[in-house]
């Protein structure tokens, strides 16, 4: 952790390649249907030409950049332009609706820088040891994990509960369609080639969030965003403002996006929701999370960055991805010979530490870089006229979820959720709680699967399931979760009696 | 939840009557169904595994949906149900996207998706054609088309068809 | 006035599109080289070790994109569809493309894929943490056979190598151990580390990555590993295993006999290259030059192993 090591990272190519890397990154994040992933294995092969400690900061500085990109269309579009956006729109589009789309994108911005920065530090600092959070993670704690992670939208749901779960059982059953993981059997295709693939999640995203948001937006005449003083300016001071008062949330929420990082399979989506979710529960009561609460915005932006920095625990101290871009890092990493592994500290510190000062250089950039462009993006949206801005947000969808699989069918399937979605959103079901069973569908299975087998290899599956202390913690958060909507309303309904 | 009111700012949204609870109760039926073709399917799984959370998930889907529709019966809340809004446009403008898709595989995503422009762009127009408005907005839209097409095929290399 | 800024903001699209179609030029050579899988697992890593050497071998521009789904299926059902002008690629991987299609119908048939190339394997290995009280693969039967399935074993994927490899040694010396399936390598050695399980059905490519963390109590090959010289094979302990996960290339049913022949040279240099072999060996892969002459016979004696081992283990009829 010497000196050295930092003036590395400020040579003029790491600079450069630290700025390009985010600048490209946020570009790609923001458009629907590119994910982090996505954006960090296209440019994968720039990196062979480069030295080790450049390839890093590139990647890393794309893979940052990207998870702040997909705010924009969250926020401006109801439609999260990476899947770790999701809990951003919960706050981000109603604040939009309400003519502060520029304010939102600029606490996104300093929120993303904040996680971003919190998550670097705790890679520098505190590698180690929270490296040995990741592997007290069996398939337990993950299917419990996943099952608090469901309960969320029962609090999330608070005014449709039970659609709101029916949501998320039918987000569970679709993520099962296609081969299973766990064995051999093709389930739910009735046949069809296609579906053997099963519901991609991406595009699943963007057909239940976006395609209703275009539907409704062509229908009508009015403009799709109140436009509320002055478009060239950003609001930026009373961005910061609103940021940095809410302290609590701000460091609360980084240091759960680092944990979660940290834990291999979890990814920003959960980050963000749990960040969520724990912002809502320690609410003020004059806050309305749900209708364009700044609160929440704050939660999910810096608690989606802050999986950044703690991806890299895992991957860079036992050589195991925390998320899927840390899997195509340590696949660059190994073609230009590096050994990944326990070892990379030892044999290849300076490497690491240089790429550490250089994500956390790359972090700060994305600072002024996320409010230029983000300055840009808003004025797109909101001034391109409505006849415009719907077919262009059509064309990025279909060539957005055509691009994940390579796959025709994802974009028809994308389109044929998009109606459904919109359907249903019109009689009181909403997109979260099926895409976050979707997405957490897997997660559980898998976690439960396995913790059965083993449970009952060793002949003591209740102590499997209930014993873990870890596992207790996160059934008794859940349990938590899962009173409070039932709570608040008992409040909200006394409060009305009086 | 912020996607539940999903109507557009101006539009009238209390519609307590009939036709939107029982659109509400419709589609949690309709859920129901979905549950008791999971079962279904899931009884000719070979492999006990691969049968336990399809079963788990079909069965609380069928009860939450259940609850859904008895809590609407008793206490509708309001829902938005369908708003105002040309017909014709919504479902031009889908069948402009799953026009796309069928054309794709014969003429290349790049006639497709200007195509489907072209469609979607009179789909959302609502002020006056100009001669002027309809050149310039087209153009615009081919040139963004354009622009991506290049960007996602020969800098991100994606095998566009 | 919106409409002078929007034919402003058209003008220069425009012009940008412009420039990226001329640079389009320099990509017209380029190879598209498909993984049926997603980014970041052993197929992508062993194809972007290729990628590095393909340009200054031979000039064109290796392109890797992804179509994961159905375990490889989407990919594969989608090989012959492609055009066959030698200009794209897939990877494919044993047992799963002999597998699958046994088990059920997956949208391809084992004879339906025309690979040209098997270039490496990642040979089966027990991996156990390395303050685990196994010293060798005696005492981990001894504990199985002391405790009936309470040896806990992951690995990657059900009716996957690992899976079939843990069945086939259980067979061989009568033991009985519990085989937990895990999404991925990387996934299994995370449940590894962390004692969630007793021991691990992976491959020589996790002895190289975690190094004094874990220690391998056999490996499934001819001869040792040249990275583990300590490491006993199965053969030498008496048990006749060899063999692991194979990758290899495909190209479309419709590709001639001589665009096959020209990539199986193509990628047969590759695998000649001792940078390239010795990167390979680095990373735990162990390497196999299978051309394209050999092919049918190599094919032809994995398919009936893999199919007479999945029968016996009952994981097909």
């Amino acid at each position: 952790m010497d000196f050295g090591n930092f003036l590395a990272a400020l040579t003029p190519l790491n600079l450069a390649v630290a700025m390009f890397g985010v600048v490209a990154g946020t570009l790609i994040g923001s458009i629907p249907g590119l994910t982090a992933t996505m954006a960090v294995a296209v440019l994968v092969p720039i990196s062979f030409s480069m030295a080790p400690e450049t390839a890093l900061i590139l990647l890393g500085a794309i893979y940052t950049g990207a998870i702040y990109g997909g705010a924009y269309a969250a926020i401006l579009l109801n439609t999260p332009g990476t899947p770790s956006a999701i809990a951003t729109t919960f706050d981000g589009y109603p604040l939009a609706k309400q003519g502060k789309g520029d304010l939102a994108v600029a606490i996104a911005c300093f929120s993303s820088v904040f996680g971003g920065l919190v998550g670097a530090f705790a890679l520098l600092f505190l590698a180690p040891p929270l490296a040995s959070v990741a592997l007290a993670f069996g398939p337990v704690e993950y299917f419990w994990l996943s099952i608090f992670g469901l309960s969320l939208i029962a609090s999330l749901s608070q005014g449709n509960l039970m659609m709101g779960l029916a949501g998320g059982a039918l987000g569970m059953i679709m993520s099962t369609v296609g081969v299973a993981e766990i064995s051999a059997d093709i389930r739910l295709t009735f046949g069809s080639q296609t579906m053997i693939s099963g519901f991609e999640v991406v595009g699943a995203m963007i057909g239940l969030y976006c395609i209703p948001v275009l539907i409704d937006m062509c229908s009508t005449g009015e403009k799709h965003l109140k436009i509320t003083g002055d478009v060239a300016k950003m609001p930026i001071l009373s961005a910061a403002r609103i940021t940095f008062n809410s302290k609590f949330n701000l460091i609360r929420s980084s240091i759960i996006g680092t944990l979660v990082g940290i834990l291999p399979g979890a990814g920003g989506s959960v980050a963000g929701l749990v960040a969520y979710t724990e912002a809502k529960r320690t609410a003020k009561p004059h806050q309305k999370f749900g209708e364009g609460e700044p609160d929440g915005i704050i939660a999910t932006e810096s608690a989606n960055n802050a999986t950044v920095g703690g991806g890299f625990i895992p991957t860079l101290v036992l050589g195991i991805p925390g998320t899927p871009p840390d899997a195509v890092i340590l696949g660059a990493l190994m073609v230009q010979g590096v050994r990944t592994g326990p070892e990379l500290f030892q044999s290849n510190g300076s490497i690491v530490y240089t790429f550490i000062y250089g994500l956390l250089i790359a972090t700060v950039l994305m600072l002024p870089i996320g409010l230029i462009i983000g300055r840009y993006a808003y004025k797109s949206i909101v001034t391109i006229p409505k006849a415009v801005l719907v077919p262009t947000v059509g064309f990025m969808t279909i060539i957005g979820t055509y691009s994940i699989r390579n796959s025709v069918s994802d974009v028809v399937i994308m389109l044929c959720l998009g109606v459904f979605g919109w359907l249903i959103s019109k009689y009181g079901f909403s997109a979260s709680p099926i895409v976050l069973g979707l997405i957490l569908g897997p997660i559980a299975e898998q976690g439960f699967v396995q913790a059965w087998t083993i449970g009952s290899a060793v002949n003591n599956l209740p102590g499997m399931f209930f014993g873990r202390p870890l596992s207790q913690a996160i059934i008794a958060f859940t349990l938590i979760s899962l009173i409070l909507p039932w709570y608040l309303n008992r409040k909200k309904s006394n409060k009305g009696g009086h | 939840m912020a996607d539940l009111n999903t109507d557009t700012s101006t539009q009238s949204v209390n519609n307590t009557n009939k036709s939107s609870t029982r659109g509400s109760i419709v589609v949690a039926s309709l859920l129901i169904i979905i549950g008791f073709i999971t079962l279904y399917d899931a009884a000719s799984y070979t492999d006990i595994d691969s049968k336990v959370f399809p079963q788990t998930s079909a069965i609380a889907l069928i009860l939450f949906s259940a609850l859904a529709i008895a809590k609407q019966i008793m206490q509708p809340s309001i829902v938005s149900g369908i708003e105002l809004g040309a017909w014709w446009r919504r479902i031009v403008l889908v069948g402009s996207m799953l026009l796309s898709c069928a054309l794709m595989p014969y003429t290349g995503l790049l006639f497709a998706c200007i195509l489907t422009f072209a469609i979607g762009l009179i789909a959302s127009m609502h002020d006056q054609w100009t001669q002027r408005k309809a050149m310039v907005y087209f153009l615009c839209g081919l040139s963004i088309i354009v622009c991506f097409y290049t960007l996602f095929k020969f800098v991100l290399h994606v095998p566009l068809p | 006035m919106i409409i002078n800024k929007i034919a402003k903001h058209t003008a220069i699209l425009t012009m940008a599109a412009a420039v990226s179609m001329s640079a389009n030029s320099v990509y017209a050579d380029s190879v598209n080289y498909i993984i049926p899988f997603g980014p970041g697992g052993e197929s992508d890593i062993s194809a972007r070790m290729q990628q590095s050497f393909y340009k200054e071998k031979f000039g064109d521009d290796l392109i890797i994109s992804y179509k994961p789904g159905g375990g490889g299926a989407a990919g594969w059902a989608s090989l012959n569809g492609i055009n066959g002008d030698g200009k794209t690629i897939m990877g494919i991987n044993l047992p799963h493309i002999v597998i699958k299609p046994a088990q059920k119908d997956v949208g391809f048939t084992t004879e339906d894929i025309h690979t040209f190339y098997m270039f490496h394997y990642t040979p089966d290995a027990i991996v156990v943490k390395a303050d685990s009280p196994y010293l060798s693969v005696q005492d981990l039967i001894d504990d199985a056979k002391a405790n009936p399935g309470a040896v806990v074993m992951s690995g990657s994927g059900k009716a996957s190598a690992n899976n079939l490899a843990q069945i086939k040694f259980d067979k061989m010396t009568g033991i009985k151990t519990t085989y937990v399936s895990f999404k991925g390598t990387g996934a299994s050695t995370v449940a590894l580390l962390g004692d969630q399980v007793t021991a691990q059905w992976g491959y020589t490519t996790v002895g190289a990555k975690q190094g004094k963390a874990v220690r391998m109590l056999a490996v499934a090959m001819e001869e040792r590993h040249p990275l583990f010289p300590d490491v006993p094979t199965f053969k030498e302990l008496g048990y006749d295993m060899v063999g692991g996960a194979y990758r290899g290339i495909a190209l479309p049913s419709s590709a001639s006999a001589a665009t096959v022949t020209e990539w199986s040279n193509r990628i047969g240099e590759i695998n000649a290259d001792p940078a390239f072999r010795q990167k390979m060996l680095n990373g735990g892969f162990a390497l196999l030059d299978i051309g394209a002459s050999q092919m049918a016979a190599f094919m032809k004696d994995r398919t009936a192993e893999y199919l007479l081992d999945a029968r016996a283990a009952g994981l097909i009829k």
